[in-house]
């Protein structure tokens, strides 16, 4: 295989990459030159289907929603491991099940207690 | 390898314990289960075996730094009892909390590969992460926390970088292969090599906080509870201190004149900025912070000067110096209670000063004792175990000829010798009104052990030798 | 640095050199490093943190493939676990930051003097 290039053979690259730009600052430009524009106090507020707007957006939100936030990336990250050992299920057998169900069991003790401490009970 | 499966067991049955309607019932059983941790360990004794498809390796030597850690844990959580009867506090939490960052010590104790070290050293440090900003409502613990959380981020990160530089340059992760690259290398060095290993050592020198690193362990230690103070203080130092041991012992030893004198360097650094901002300190507390750093000063003499007395100097020098700690924070925890209570009502000075010591001996001849102890240990001071440690340690200097250390080390353990009795005098020499404290009886044996292991080992030294 | 082992390596991965992984990891998290020491943002700071942990994950992964030695991407593994579970505490500990002070800026925090 060739593995030398010369600095012309990225010719199609830097077409590429100036097309894609050009596209994206052209109708930048054309949409805000060519569209009618009309201000008003209602047409710069937020839309909230008509309802007035209340507050600004960075009210405090329930600890109940991060709580579940973190608890997905905990366990959710955790299925990595099960990746390389389904590709592998048939060459670890039965030792690598026995390791799998135990981690699983380890995981389920927190998921465990993480009902327990009543985090997922949402009133 | 039983103590980690065994505490990682007990740490999961511990959290669901705590679902019991007593809380009375924790703290005997993380006494009990600590206790068969340290029993089990020594089941392969005289034995060399490897765990976990070559993970994790288990000699004397690992066995004894458990057992040191294993004790020290044991001790500070038999302290814990007042400290849990807080409506606030969680104990199955943080006893849960605890067990599962000794298994990160443990692994960091015995670790044969490198992902068993980032491993071990992240248990424990998202662990110690928790404790130090478990006092929820305190501004204090909560900025502790986070300078400690994103410096302890930083430096992994950093640490991670030089293992990956280390496996690019080759090609292993085990102490075994690194070992063989660097004793044998088929066309030179790369500079992957060199970058490696000092980002490697970067981040395990900020775990056990030695100067140019240290500057979170003032505040860490300053913000914490006490009682994870002393955790901190004494299981993080060993275990890191194991850790470096086993690192530069097994897989560095062949480019020593590469990395001692960079570390000979930050030991001079770590010994002068610990003992002279220790002298300037009012806090009681932060000046057992800035004696922790001085201490690790005095550790990485041994590592700078790697050699056969070593292995020895360091375990003996963990061991005198976390018993003289936890007995230290001991009396610290029931002082800073008693004045608490007081200052609650005519707002006097922080609990924590010098001045809360004023006149402790006479009313509580056995806090002031134990306290006194532990400040001529870790002072140095003869027919203490401390004497014996910096003994060892500066005979290590001594066999690798390395007389400038051993000078910059003597010059500072005088000016130690200043803070310390600064306690001593205020105990014994000063007025205060200090009433005479209750101490639990259980706290009392834990406080009477420590001391007498310290006077012991500083009479008999020989006690500890030819055990690995 | 060339690898020892040219058979076992495929040729769509030998096209482009270790090197160039080499700088664009160093990059990454050079970057990575001057958002940490620049930012006051407590969560910008951690996601400057996140971005080294991935510069090293990069690295391993380059060096693991052109090895052809699998531990380098165990490593990775252990690594995204780990990671994951730092995020966790950190943002817990943001997040009860934010509760006692209302603001997440690291130069707020300044009881804690020598």
């Amino acid at each position: 295989m060739n593995t030398s290039y010369l600095p012309s053979d990225y010719l199609p690259v830097l077409i590429q990459l100036l097309l894609a730009l050009g596209f994206i600052v052209t109708t930048m430009i054309v949409t805000h030159s060519v569209g009618p524009k009309r201000k008003s106090q209602k047409k710069d507020d937020p839309f909230e289907c008509g309802i007035p707007v209340q507050g600004d957006a960075r009210t405090p939100i329930s600890i109940k929603y991060f709580l579940i936030a973190i608890l997905f990336v905990l366990f959710d990250v955790e299925v990595i491991f099960l990746y390389p050992w389904a590709v592998n299920f048939k060459g670890l057998g039965l030792t690598g099940f026995i390791e799998m169900i135990l981690f699983m069991g380890l995981l389920l003790a927190g998921f465990y207690y993480v009902i327990r401490k009543g985090v997922l009970k949402w009133e | 390898m039983f103590p980690i499966v065994l505490l990682s067991v007990f740490g999961i049955l511990l959290l669901f314990l705590g679902f019991l309607k007593s809380r009375a019932i924790l703290l005997p059983a993380a006494l009990l289960f600590l206790l068969v941790s340290l029993a089990v360990n020594f089941i392969d004794w005289n034995k060399t075996y490897l765990y976990f498809n070559g993970m994790l390796l288990s000699d004397n030597l690992s066995m004894v730094f458990t057992a040191i850690v294993l004790g020290s844990a044991f001790m500070v959580v038999a302290l814990s009892g007042s400290f849990m009867e807080d409506e606030s506090a969680q104990p199955a939490e943080y006893y849960g909390i605890l067990l599962f960052s000794l298994v990160g010590a443990l692994m960091m104790i015995g670790f044969e590969n490198l992902i068993m070290l980032f491993v071990g050293v992240e248990i424990l440090s998202v662990a110690m992460y928790v404790l130090t900003g478990s006092d929820k409502r305190n501004l204090r613990s909560n900025e502790a926390a986070l300078k400690y959380f994103l410096m302890g981020a930083f430096t992994t990160g950093i640490m991670l970088f030089g293992m990956a530089l280390l496996y690019g340059a080759t090609g292993s992760f085990t102490l075994g292969g690194i070992r063989a690259y660097a004793v044998n290398p088929q066309v030179g060095l790369s500079l992957l090599f060199y970058v490696g290993l000092l980002m490697l050592l970067i981040g395990l020198l900020f775990k056990v906080s030695a100067a140019p690193f240290h500057f979170w362990t003032p505040d860490v230690y300053d913000g914490a509870p006490t009682l994870f103070t002393a955790f901190m203080s004494t299981v993080v130092k060993t275990a890191g201190f194991a850790a470096l041991f086993r690192l530069l012992s097994i897989s560095f030893s062949g480019v020593y004149t590469f990395w001692w004198t960079i570390l000979a360097i930050i030991t001079t650094l770590t010994l002068v900025a610990g003992n002279i901002t220790a002298v300037y300190q009012n806090s009681f507390k932060r000046m057992m912070a800035y004696s922790s750093i001085s201490h690790a000063g005095y550790l990485l003499i041994g590592l700078a000067a790697l050699g056969q007395q070593t292995k020895q100097a360091i375990v003996f020098y963990s061991l005198a110096y976390s018993v003289a700690t936890i007995a230290a924070f001991g009396v610290l925890l029931l002082v800073a209670r008693q004045r608490n209570a007081e200052t609650i009502t005519s707002g006097g000075s922080s609990s924590e000063s010098f001045d809360a010591f004023n006149g402790l001996a006479r009313q509580n001849p056995l806090l002031g004792f134990a306290m006194a102890v532990s400040m001529l240990s870790l002072a140095g001071i003869p027919l203490t175990a401390g004497f014996w440690g910096k003994f060892y340690m500066f005979s290590t200097a001594v066999e690798r000829g390395q007389i400038w250390l051993l000078v910059v080390a003597v010059l500072m353990s005088a000016v130690g010798i200043y803070y310390y009795f600064r306690v001593i005098i205020a105990m014994y020499f000063r007025e205060g009104a200090t009433a005479p404290i209750r101490v639990a009886p259980f706290y009392r044996y834990v406080l009477v052990v420590a001391t007498l292991l310290t006077i012991g080992l500083g009479i008999a030294p020989g006690l500890l030798e030819g055990l690995f | 640095m060339q690898p020892t082992q040219n058979v076992l390596i495929p040729e769509v991965i030998q096209q482009i050199p270790l090197t160039y992984y080499i700088i664009i990891s160093t990059a990454l998290f050079v970057i990575g490093i001057i958002g940490v020491l620049t930012r006051r943002n407590a969560i910008i700071i951690f996601m400057s943190i996140e971005l080294m942990l991935n510069a090293v994950n990069l690295l391993l992964i380059a060096f693991s493939s052109y090895r052809s030695d699998s531990s380098g991407q165990v490593f990775v593994f252990f690594i995204m676990a780990v990671a994951a579970a730092e995020v966790s505490v950190g943002l817990a500990i943001i997040v009860m930051i934010y509760r006692n002070t209302r603001s997440i800026d690291v130069g707020l925090l300044n009881k804690l003097k020598w």
